[in-house]
């Protein structure tokens, strides 16, 4: 690779390399897709503000089922994932492939657990009674939050590529670091769209006595 | 591993001794025939194979529409049953929107940007052939239906247990080309997922989503080219207006398709998992999907049109002898069109009860959509007003194009007035409209472009008179076909009904419109066959039979795999007219003489990535269908992908360096002769 590199580091139009550029407008496209997911859900939250149906019949609502303090702590994982990211760019830019290794493997080890957190809370609501099949509800948390969590795991098994392939030796130089660079700009979007989840998903219905959508319910603990 | 024989310039790609990827695998560097043409990264053969793919499956909807045309040339007719209509006009909207105008502004798009704004290819070669193979499969997978279809008719399937357990049994995708829920959704309560269509859905859905997948690769790519490859000196403003316009539609396409591609994964939950997104039983909203599916189809419709008005926005200054009026303007019109395209989907949904202040909004902003497209019409009237004209079949259906299109803007208006539109919804008005917009204008515009460039693509020269009888064969033929619908829609003649009761007053004009469909299906068919015939037999040209403006005119016909010998360096508009016939010369830059041009290195792993799609698009309507283990296909083809995507980042682009004409001259390194 590295006989034709010098090719490829053919000054651009604009001054932005072609990864980089191409990166920024797949996440232009992605805002997309998560915009009409996520209205999705809400159109549907006001809908029907009352929650869903058990399998038993019993009328449950969304704050009964949330965790919020396990929630948040898996966000704030996220969030951290996303300063180590930060510095294993950071880290290639300045050659330092340790500082690189080191810093990747803690942005693979966090996305893991924010993953067992939503494992973890599929199961759990799996087993209050919301499935994706009884009820609207059901359904817009399940396929939007899981479409998250795909991207997550996409995002994962990237690092974890690029952690593995740090050891051939190659990746290093102007290159190496733009590729680390744009692998750090999905898991940075993708740690952003998480926090527009986590706000319009979660928190809103803890907002008023009722919830924004004024369910009914006081927001109390379970 | 050594890439030692890459480092030296050869004069032809099969000197050059096999490269191999750092797992040991044999790039096919130096291929010819057909290995050659799967696992090309050029991008003219890409939009040749896109060109030739898109000109097949306009012919294959194009025998949907005579079936169509000829069930409903009497009243009472049998010629096709109820179901097998449903299934024609369905397949013909989508082959001929997804299958057969976007590739073939797909096949103008790679073969023309990179040449038009000096470039030696497209920013990421393999993800472009992985768009083109992704975009093939993804046409077989929808296309398959129809064997199943045939199969099922024929009671091949008969003997099977999964195709008893089937309650609906239409195999071809039978919603319409919008396929909207309620009928492609499911109802029942708590995941029973009972569907009201068959397992045609299911292929139609993963179809499109294969499809979209396709277009937005290739978009992200020629965004990325456009941008960022311009020659020297060619700034945005200098851009040929057709590349400004494929730079307009990739960007329709990258904010819209993401919409389609959400609806499709909902509906797939809803159909494969029980989900309830758009079931009626369960609370589910059905005119969502319209709302998504419209959020994605109309900005469709530009991404439709917008490539035609390029072409015709090249072809009309270059036979008028004037460079194109208001260059700026039509290029900020271009840029309106694609932004307020975003904002009036809910016109397809006046009838479905938004409320007053919507509709209003939704009808008003329709209207201020006529003033762009209106400008640009101005701006090519002004273009051969006064002009040189030269009548040559690019010319006539240039020509063709602003008129018919003109005519299908009239009616387009007439539905923007809301209470006009509720009137004419799912009449025959609409299809008379929205066909006098795609094959008055979109088709008409491929159509002079295909005669356009075909000499700079291949060399040689389309029989001109053939050419003309094609071009009055379509003209009329249309004409003929879709005139009389204005007609019979304000009759109330409905859209989407197999046959019509005889007593309506219909009958004449059907009769008439039948007759004009298969005058547009002969002219096509001559059209097509000029073409062909002239890909391979045709008279040879000189490299600038037109006397062409923008930088493509410049090369040799073909076009050399390399493209510039040296990289041209514009100075102005219109290069190389001003280069001809004005005083601004095109420069060119060093390119590093003896070192020759970079090429990248063909590759087998775009193919084999979007084969993955291959058998995800068989193994999710088989899983519908209840066929056993069919599920385990899905699962093998996301590992396909997955693997080719694996080792496409493994091996690198490669490449090696070519010597052009101009340095040719150069003595060869011994290295490279050992070999």
């Amino acid at each position: 690779m590295s006989d034709t590199a010098a090719a490829h580091e053919a000054p651009t139009s604009t001054g932005i390399d072609h990864k980089k550029l191409i990166m920024w407008l797949f996440l232009a496209s992605d805002c997309m897709f998560f915009g009409t997911l996520i209205s999705t859900h809400l159109l549907y939250r006001k809908l029907f503000p009352a929650g869903f149906t058990d399998a038993e019949g019993h009328q449950r609502f969304i704050q009964n089922l949330f965790n919020i303090e396990l929630t948040s702590f898996s966000t704030f994982i996220l969030l951290m994932s996303s300063f180590l990211m930060a510095l294993a760019v950071s880290a290639m830019h300045k050659g330092q492939i340790k500082s690189f290794r080191r810093n990747v493997l803690g942005v693979i080890f966090f996305g893991v657990i924010f993953l067992g957190c939503q494992v973890y809370e599929f199961t759990h609501f799996y087993h209050q009674g919301l499935t994706i099949q009884n009820s609207v509800l059901g359904s817009t948390f399940y396929v939007l939050t899981g479409t998250h969590g795909t991207h997550v795991a996409i995002g994962v098994l990237w690092l974890i590529l690029l952690y593995f392939y740090s050891f051939t030796g190659k990746l290093g130089g102007h290159m190496g670091a733009l590729d680390v660079e744009v692998a750090g700009l999905y898991w940075h979007f993708v740690d952003i769209v998480w926090i527009i989840i986590f706000t319009a998903v979660y928190l809103v219905e803890y907002l008023g006595p009722n919830g924004i959508w004024g369910s009914g319910l006081p927001a109390v603990a379970k | 591993m050594s890439h030692d024989s890459h480092h030296a310039p050869v004069a032809c790609k099969t000197e050059l001794a096999p490269e191999r990827s750092d797992l040991g695998l044999i790039r096919p560097d130096r291929a010819t025939g057909w290995i050659d043409w799967l696992t090309t990264v050029d991008h003219k053969k890409i939009g040749i194979l896109y060109g030739a793919f898109a000109m097949f499956y306009f012919l294959v909807g194009g025998v949907e529409a005579l079936a169509i045309r000829t069930q409903l040339a009497r009243p009472d007719n049998d010629f096709v049953t109820a179901r097998m209509y449903n299934q024609l006009f369905t397949m013909h909207g989508t082959t001929m929107i997804f299958l057969g105008v976007m590739p073939l502004s797909a096949a103008f798009f790679n073969f023309l940007v990179p040449l038009q704004i000096g470039a030696r290819d497209v920013a990421f070669p393999r993800l472009n052939a992985f768009s083109l193979w992704t975009f093939v499969f993804g046409a077989f997978v929808l296309n398959a239906s129809w064997f199943f279809e045939f199969a099922h008719l024929a009671g091949w399937f008969n003997s099977f247990d999964w195709h008893k357990a089937l309650v609906y049994t239409d195999f071809a995708p039978a919603n319409g080309w919008f396929s909207y829920a309620p009928l492609s959704g499911t109802f029942g309560q708590n995941g029973q997922a009972l569907r009201f269509t068959g397992v045609g859905t299911d292929f139609w859905i993963i179809g499109i989503q294969v499809l979209g997948i396709a277009s937005l690769a290739a978009s992200f790519n020629f965004i990325c080219t456009i941008i960022n490859m311009r020659a020297k000196g060619m700034t945005m403003m200098r851009l040929p207006v057709f590349t400004w316009m494929t730079l307009v539609t990739a960007v329709l396409i990258i904010l819209a398709f993401p919409a389609i591609t959400v609806a499709l994964i909902e509906l797939m939950f809803d159909r494969t998992f029980g989900a309830n997104f758009f079931n009626p039983s369960a609370g589910g909203q059905p005119v969502l999907w319209q709302h998504l599916f419209w959020i994605f189809g109309h900005p469709e419709v530009y991404i439709l049109v917008l490539p035609a008005m390029g072409i015709v926005s090249e072809v009309l200054p270059t036979f008028s002898g004037k460079s194109l009026f208001g260059y700026p303007i039509i290029v900020f019109s271009g840029a309106v069109i694609g932004f307020l395209g975003f904002a009036v989907w809910s016109h397809h949904m006046f009838t479905t009860g938004l409320g007053p202040v919507p509709t209003a909004a939704f009808s008003l902003l329709t209207m201020a959509i006529a003033v762009p497209t209106g400008v640009k019409i101005f701006n090519w009237l002004g273009t051969i007003w006064g002009g040189r004209i030269r009548f040559t079949p690019p010319m006539v259906l240039a020509l063709g194009f602003i008129w018919m299109f003109m005519c299908g803007g009239f009616s387009g208006v007439m539905h923007s007035a809301a209470p006009a539109d509720s009137q004419q919804q799912d009449s025959y008005f609409v299809i008379a409209h929205f066909h006098y917009v795609l094959v008055g204008g979109v088709l008409l515009g491929l159509l002079s472009g295909l005669y356009f460039w075909f000499p700079k693509i291949f060399g040689r020269m389309p029989n001109a008179p053939l050419g003309y009888l094609g071009s009055a064969l379509v003209i009329l033929g249309f004409n003929l076909a879709f005139g009389p619908m204005h007609y019979l829609g304000l009759a109330g003649m409905p859209r989407r009904t197999h046959t019509y009761h005889a007593g309506n007053g219909w009958e004449t004009w059907n009769m008439v419109s039948t007759y004009g469909a298969y005058m547009l299906g002969l002219g096509i068919v001559i059209i097509f066959g000029n073409l062909a015939w002239t890909a391979f037999r045709g008279k040879k040209c000189s490299n600038d039979p037109w006397d062409g403006r923008t930088l493509e005119w410049s090369l040799p016909s073909p076009v050399p795999e390399y493209n510039f010998a040296q990289a041209p360096v514009v100075a102005t508009r219109d290069a190389f007219f001003e280069d001809k016939h004005g005083s601004k010369r095109i420069g060119s830059e060093p390119d590093g003489g003896e070192a020759g041009v970079h090429m990248p290195s063909q590759s087998w792993m775009p193919l084999v990535a979007s084969a993955g799609f291959l058998f995800i698009g068989f193994g999710m309507p088989m899983m519908a269908m209840g066929i056993p283990h069919a599920g385990w296909m899905v699962i093998g083809g996301l590992g396909v992908l997955f693997l080719g995507i694996w080792l496409w980042a493994l091996e690198g682009p490669g490449g090696y360096m070519l010597k052009t004409p101009v340095n040719r001259d150069a003595p060869v390194p011994t290295e490279t002769a050992a070999h």
